[in-house]
């Protein structure tokens, strides 16, 4: 394999990989946001 | 305190107080979000286009992926902004890595900023030469367009798509420039009231196309397989000959995702707006970040599939390429009169949103060089303020002169624009997100929120979430580097001879500014101070304040201390250290707050007190509005007067206005004051900011005295006072105002309104005489004068003369 397949690979397993992570991250937030939503306490939207 | 020689310290060093904490006017969560879909929400109007001609018809796809990733991009924006106030890219890189990256990142940040003008002032002019082509089409094909014009232009009469483009992108640049050289005030009303016509726009334009989907039926883009990536020449860049695009599915992927990311341009607006977010701060930021990134993803993300599925192939990329949302409006069902109007519509709008975007670029570039150069890294020549108008015109002008290269090299090309402004964007994300990532294990100060989720492994934290979003940025902006050649080529070269010259003014700066520390130290003493206080600045109530900006215009300030006993009344002399919404992401230490332009004014004000052989205190303030600075100043000083020069731009009552404008958003209770507004010629026009007693007409008082006289013949009314009788007679009117005769009252008082022409003014601060020059006053002659009109307020307001009697 030639350095830059070896580049390519690890790109694409960075990628991949932080894609999943990222996932989760929006899976979390996701949850916390909608509680956030729902928190009317404090708010002021004027 | 004082430019004499009795300081609390007992050197010879004149004390000054420098507030640390910027006088903020907070604003709520819809007005922040509104501020930063200004910036966020334009790149609806041109990502969609540029994905779609860099990697096929699967690119709406791709936009929508990057617009959900652009949540978790928001989250690495909270954790930072929760760590610090001004958590902009600048303050974390520097924090995490040290002075040379966070000058590498910056470098990166302003290619973003000077690149986001051109990108959508051309933009915004395309839409503009597309509905002019296209009215003209429509105009001829239904014979509206004279045989003879015809001839003329050999066929249907069309204006150059992309000269027209760059032409108004230089009129939106050089306006701009013109009033940032002014000084224009950003407001976030302004950006709100934007903000409400694009979502009516966007509500019309999702509503009309569902409809036209439901009415004729539409396929939705293929999938982002490797065989539906469809890459064109440019898309590739030094890939071009390579087989390594055509191999790897996932390397497709991140290519289109590298080709569609300059969709969530704009996100670090989040964090320049932190810091005027109302309390509580970090919920607040959440919810500015969800809406944010609802109305982006449904706005950009929703606007680019919609517009592959209505738009027909042979058009889109054809005629539509650059102006995709005009190309939605003109293929839904309904008739052509009906669409070419709403296409208008989307026209006013991209103006609005896209020459606000031109704007955003020019202050936040200009808010991070005058940071930078704060910082001892750009040269203090650039900083020098206008002799008119008082801003920093040489950055302006560098700023603004790069945008008009750009956009006369690129000849109105929104796709090199676009591909070259990405560049920017991932790696000022890049540095970003990896600087949070070694903060994980650096900083040790407050955290109020973390990026989930996080494992702990032995006591060792790893930070998983904050990792992945890294992986995700740094893998998109490396297969960028390759795949993007000129974003690549101009971005490495921009970023370089900006680091060059960061770095070169640097070395030239720091032997300088220690000299001119070293004479600061012996000039002035400064005193840091979390907040404006009486007892911080050491003086009385009922002083006078001073606000300052330009050494070369100090009357005002002279005018002071001719009619003032400096031991009877204090002098306070203010100068407001602007932030605007660029800038106000960077943090400000002492030495910045009171920078060599805090210096040179305060020396000439020194100079002009020691004249006259009286005191003065010295006071900077760091702020984001002057008017609010001065206000808020005022009232914790509990001072009688604010005297102030003419402004450049405003006249005395647009001032007074400004300052009554700023006086009532300060929270109950609150003081009233003198604003006296001291014009070159020597004309002193004096105002009353909040509620006062009005000056009456004469014949109101006449009236008043009649009425008096006749109800003290009343039995048993003998003993009551004009003011009786106009507390009876506005009791009276209040309760009619607000019940049965409202209408009557409104309309009369219009009818006297529209006699009168009232200046807006009077609302708030109304003007009580206006003083011709004259003669200076000693100060015996002061000790013993009413402090009227004609000098600077006494201890109370009331000590203007009123008419009438009693």
């Amino acid at each position: 394999m030639s350095v830059s397949v070896v580049l390519v690979k690890i790109l694409e397993y960075m990628f991949v990989a932080g894609w999943a992570g990222s996932a989760i991250v929006l899976l979390l937030t996701g949850f916390e946001d909608v509680g956030t939503l729902l928190d009317r306490k404090d708010e002021n939207s004027h | 305190m004082s430019s004499t020689s009795n300081s609390p310290t007992g050197n010879n060093r004149v004390r000054i107080v420098v507030a640390t904490s910027v006088m903020l006017t907070f604003i709520s969560y819809w007005r922040a979000a509104a501020v930063i879909l200004n910036d966020l929400g334009s790149s609806a109007f041109y990502a969609g286009g540029i994905a779609e001609q860099a990697i096929g018809k699967s690119a709406p796809w791709f936009v929508l992926g990057v617009m959900l990733f652009a949540f978790a991009v928001r989250a690495v924006y909270v954790e930072s902004c929760s760590m610090f106030v001004r958590g902009g890219v600048y303050r974390v890189v520097k924090e995490a890595l040290g002075g040379t990256l966070a000058k590498l990142s910056v470098s990166a940040l302003m290619f973003d900023y000077i690149l986001t003008g051109p990108v959508s002032g051309v933009s915004a002019g395309q839409y503009i030469a597309g509905l002019i082509n296209d009215t003209i089409s429509i105009a001829d094909a239904h014979g509206l367009i004279p045989s003879a014009i015809h001839h003329l232009f050999n066929g249907t009469p069309q204006v150059g798509v992309n000269g027209t483009a760059v032409v108004f992108g230089v009129a939106v640049t050089v306006y701009f420039w013109r009033a940032n050289i002014k000084g224009i005030e950003e407001s976030s009303e302004k950006a709100l009231w934007v903000m409400q016509i694009t979502t009516v726009m966007v509500v019309m334009l999702l509503g009309w196309s569902l409809f036209t989907l439901l009415k004729v039926g539409g396929h939705l883009p293929p999938f982002p397989t490797l065989a539906n990536i469809h890459y064109s020449d440019e898309s590739l860049g030094f890939w071009k000959h390579s087989k390594l695009p055509h191999m790897f599915g996932i390397l497709g992927l991140i290519i289109g995702f590298g080709h569609s990311v300059l969709a969530m341009s704009g996100e670090e607006s989040l964090a320049q707006v932190y810091r005027e977010l109302a309390h509580p701060k970090l919920k607040n930021l959440k919810r500015t970040a969800i809406v944010i990134g609802v109305y982006s993803f449904v706005f950009t993300g929703l606007v680019s599939l919609l517009a592959v599925m209505l738009i027909p192939d042979g058009v889109r990329m054809k005629v539509y390429s650059d102006n995709l949302i005009a190309g939605l409006a003109m293929n839904m069902v309904g008739p052509q009169v009906v669409r070419l109007a709403f296409r208008a519509f989307v026209v006013v709008v991209g103006f609005l949103i896209l020459s606000g975007a031109v704007n955003t670029a020019i202050v936040g570039s200009n808010g991070v060089l005058n940071r930078v150069s704060e910082d001892g890294v750009l040269a203090d020549w650039f900083r020098r303020p206008h002799k008119k108008y008082g801003t920093t015109y040489r950055i302006i002008n560098l700023i603004v002169g790069l945008q008009l290269f750009t956009i006369i090299v690129s000849w109105g090309n929104i796709y090199t624009l676009g591909e070259a402004y990405a560049f920017g964007v991932v790696w000022s994300f890049v540095f970003k997100t990896v600087s949070m990532l070694v903060l994980r294990y650096r900083y040790k100060g407050e955290r109020n929120w973390k990026v989930p989720p996080n494992l702990h492994i032995f006591g060792v934290e790893i930070p998983i979430g904050l990792a992945s979003v890294g992986m995700v940025l740094l893998s998109t902006a490396i297969v960028n580097l390759f795949t993007k050649s000129v974003a690549t080529v101009s971005g490495i070269i921009f970023s370089v001879v900006f680091f060059a010259i960061f770095s070169f003014s640097e070395k030239i700066n720091r032997r300088k500014h220690a000299h001119n520390a070293a004479q600061m130290k012996e000039q002035f003493q400064l005193q840091q101070a979390e907040s404006v206080e009486r007892e911080t600045v050491g003086i009385r109530a009922g002083n006078v304040l001073v606000p300052v900006r330009d050494y070369n215009t100090l009357n005002h300030l002279r005018w002071v201390l001719e009619r003032t006993d400096t031991k009877e009344q204090d002098v306070v002399v203010m100068t407001a250290r602007i932030s605007q919404f660029g800038s106000a992401a960077y943090g400000l230490s002492t030495e910045q707050i009171f920078s060599d332009y805090e210096q040179t004014l305060f020396t000439r004000a020194v100079s002009v007190a020691e004249s006259f052989g009286k005191r003065i205190s010295l006071l900077v303030v760091p702020a984001r509005d002057p008017w609010s600075a001065i206000a808020q100043t005022a009232h914790n000083l509990e001072s009688s007067g604010v005297v102030s020069g003419l402004s450049s731009k405003m006249t005395t009552a647009e001032q007074a206005f400004a300052l009554g404008s700023a006086w009532e958003a300060i929270p109950e209770p609150k003081r009233q004051f003198l604003l006296q507004i001291v014009q070159p010629d020597g004309i002193v026009d004096t105002f009353r900011i909040g509620p006062h007693t009005p000056t009456m007409k004469n014949e109101d008082v006449v009236l008043l005295h009649r009425l008096w006289l006749n109800i003290t013949r009343e039995p048993g009314l003998e003993n009551v006072h004009h003011h009786d009788i106009l507390t009876e007679a506005l009791t009276r009117f209040a309760r009619d105002y607000g019940a049965r005769e409202h209408e009557d009252i409104v309309k009369e008082l219009r009818r006297h309104s529209a006699d009168d022409l009232p200046i807006p003014v009077r609302r708030i601060a109304d003007q009580v005489d206006t003083v011709q020059p004259g003669p200076a006053r000693t100060d015996r002659d002061d000790a013993h004068r009413d402090a009227g009109p004609s000098g600077p307020a006494s201890g109370t307001a009331s000590g203007i003369k009123t008419t009438g009697s009693e």
